[in-house]
């Protein structure tokens, strides 16, 4: 199983911690990871509220780049999911729209041919891996540990975009427990964590994180686990600012999937990747047992 | 109302029925009543441009899209608000945190830079270099979509 790897820039500059999981987890499971050079942004939310056109030709270059190494595109970030699978089926679907792209792209000496599908890291795991091979790989189970999934919007919304209904979020229900940890249920586990109003207005972001914070903790787990880059700051971060300016404490630890399948396998994180969560994850990783 | 169906994302505010399913479900209204989608919706279909166009409104959403999967009659409520994001820049009102994304990605070819901690954690840690970025080409796509015009206006009009 061979991938073009698309980093995105979140991941790489402020959660290499994240990426370096990724890349210890991805071999045993057979799957390649082919990075790839001279790319550009995603075009995410922020881009895309600025210009449509610019927004499609730039996400559209990097799909073209996919392309010519003749391989399907992974993420690991929700939002570049999200502008990536976008603009593939825009273009795929909507000629005029296509050719129009192709204009602006020929000057750089692309073409999109639609010829590259669009998956995040945990679509690989969950369709080309398979969850009995992901149960396999795991040799210190969490059992009985008490799991928040925090899916991020980009992985299942809008549901005409992710064919099934809330398969992004199953898929990752599934995963988290492939580890021996239970997902718990709670109430609007679809919301927002908040995360894409950062920068824009900072109060209603944190208002937004707190809503959803409140609803896991009355849901008494021990850890939140996701797989958006965005959600891990926002709910990570985001509790100490929390407590800060509205004096709230939820003392939460917030993983990605990919560390908590990195530990289940047998792995332990290394001292600089422990120290990039602001809320302490110690207390979590040794609830494991052997198999 | 028609300037805003008219464009790529805009589409949608021809179906809405004003059933209020959007702001009954968006995780910003519950936290901020300024925001209310529907609201919006009505103002658009009324025709009240000024006081959606070049306003701070749009800028409330998250895109989370809770609303378009909510939203009975198909009204990509989540996307017009892109449409109405989209009309505002042209106007030259861009906030000034995305005004600074886009100039980083003009300037960088992405949105997010590199710090330098974990340029040395990469290094340090095995991780290898950063994925390169091809910027001459990012910056030929965004003159060409008169994406460099855009930043310009906004940085003016501050």
């Amino acid at each position: 199983m061979k991938y073009a790897f698309f980093a995105g820039c979140l991941i790489p500059a402020r959660e290499p911690q994240y990426e370096n999981s990724v890349k210890k987890i991805a071999p045993r499971l057979g799957i390649e990871l082919v990075e790839m050079e001279g790319t550009n942004c995603c075009a995410p939310f922020s881009i895309q509220s600025l210009d449509y056109t610019s927004w499609l030709a730039l996400a559209a270059r990097n799909l073209c780049k996919a392309e010519e190494m003749g391989l399907n595109i992974v993420t690991l970030c929700n939002d570049c999911y999200e502008s990536l699978l976008m603009t593939n089926t825009i273009l795929k679907e909507n000629k005029e729209t296509k050719d129009r792209v192709n204009q602006i792209l020929a000057d750089v000496g692309l073409e999109f041919k639609g010829k590259t599908d669009v998956k995040i890291f945990s679509d690989v795991l969950y369709e080309d891996v398979g969850l009995e091979k992901v149960k396999d790989s795991v040799k210190r189970p969490f059992t009985g540990l008490r799991v928040a999934v925090q899916p991020g919007c980009h992985l299942s919304k809008p549901k005409r975009l992710h064919f099934e209904q809330w398969r992004g979020i199953t898929a990752l229900d599934e995963l988290v427990e492939a580890t021996g940890a239970k997902s718990v249920p709670y109430e609007r586990k679809e919301a927002c964590c908040g995360g894409p109003l950062r920068g824009v207005n900072d109060e209603v972001a944190l208002h937004v994180a707190k809503q959803k914070l409140d609803s896991i903790k009355s849901a008494g787990v021990s850890c939140i686990v996701t797989v958006c880059p965005f959600c891990f700051i926002e709910l990570d971060m985001g509790q100490i600012e929390i407590k800060r300016h509205m004096n709230e404490e939820y003392g939460l630890p917030v993983l990605s999937f990919a560390e908590l399948l990195r530990v289940a396998m047998g792995m332990d994180l290394e001292d600089w990747e422990l120290k990039a969560h602001r809320i302490p994850i110690t207390g979590i990783l040794g609830m494991t047992e052997a198999k | 109302m028609h300037e805003v169906a008219n464009t790529p994302r805009g589409r949608g505010v021809l179906a809405c029925i004003q059933c209020g399913r959007c702001t009954n479900s968006c995780p910003v209204s519950r936290v901020e009543k300024e925001h209310n989608p529907r609201k919006l919706m009505e103002m658009i279909i009324l025709g009240l441009r000024s006081e959606v166009i070049g306003e701070q409104l749009p800028w409330y959403c998250l895109s989370c899209f809770t609303c378009l999967d909510r939203c009975p009659q198909g009204g990509d409520v989540g996307e017009v608000m892109f449409a109405l994001r989209n009309l505002t820049v042209r106007e030259g009102k861009i906030p000034e945190g995305i005004l600074a994304q886009a100039q980083s990605l003009f300037d960088n070819g992405r949105v997010v830079t590199a710090s330098r901690m974990a340029s040395i954690q990469r290094e340090k840690y095995g991780l290898g270099k950063e994925p390169t970025v091809d910027v001459e080409a990012v910056q030929k796509i965004l003159v060409k979509t008169q994406f460099d015009k855009l930043i310009n206006k906004g940085k003016r009009s501050l």
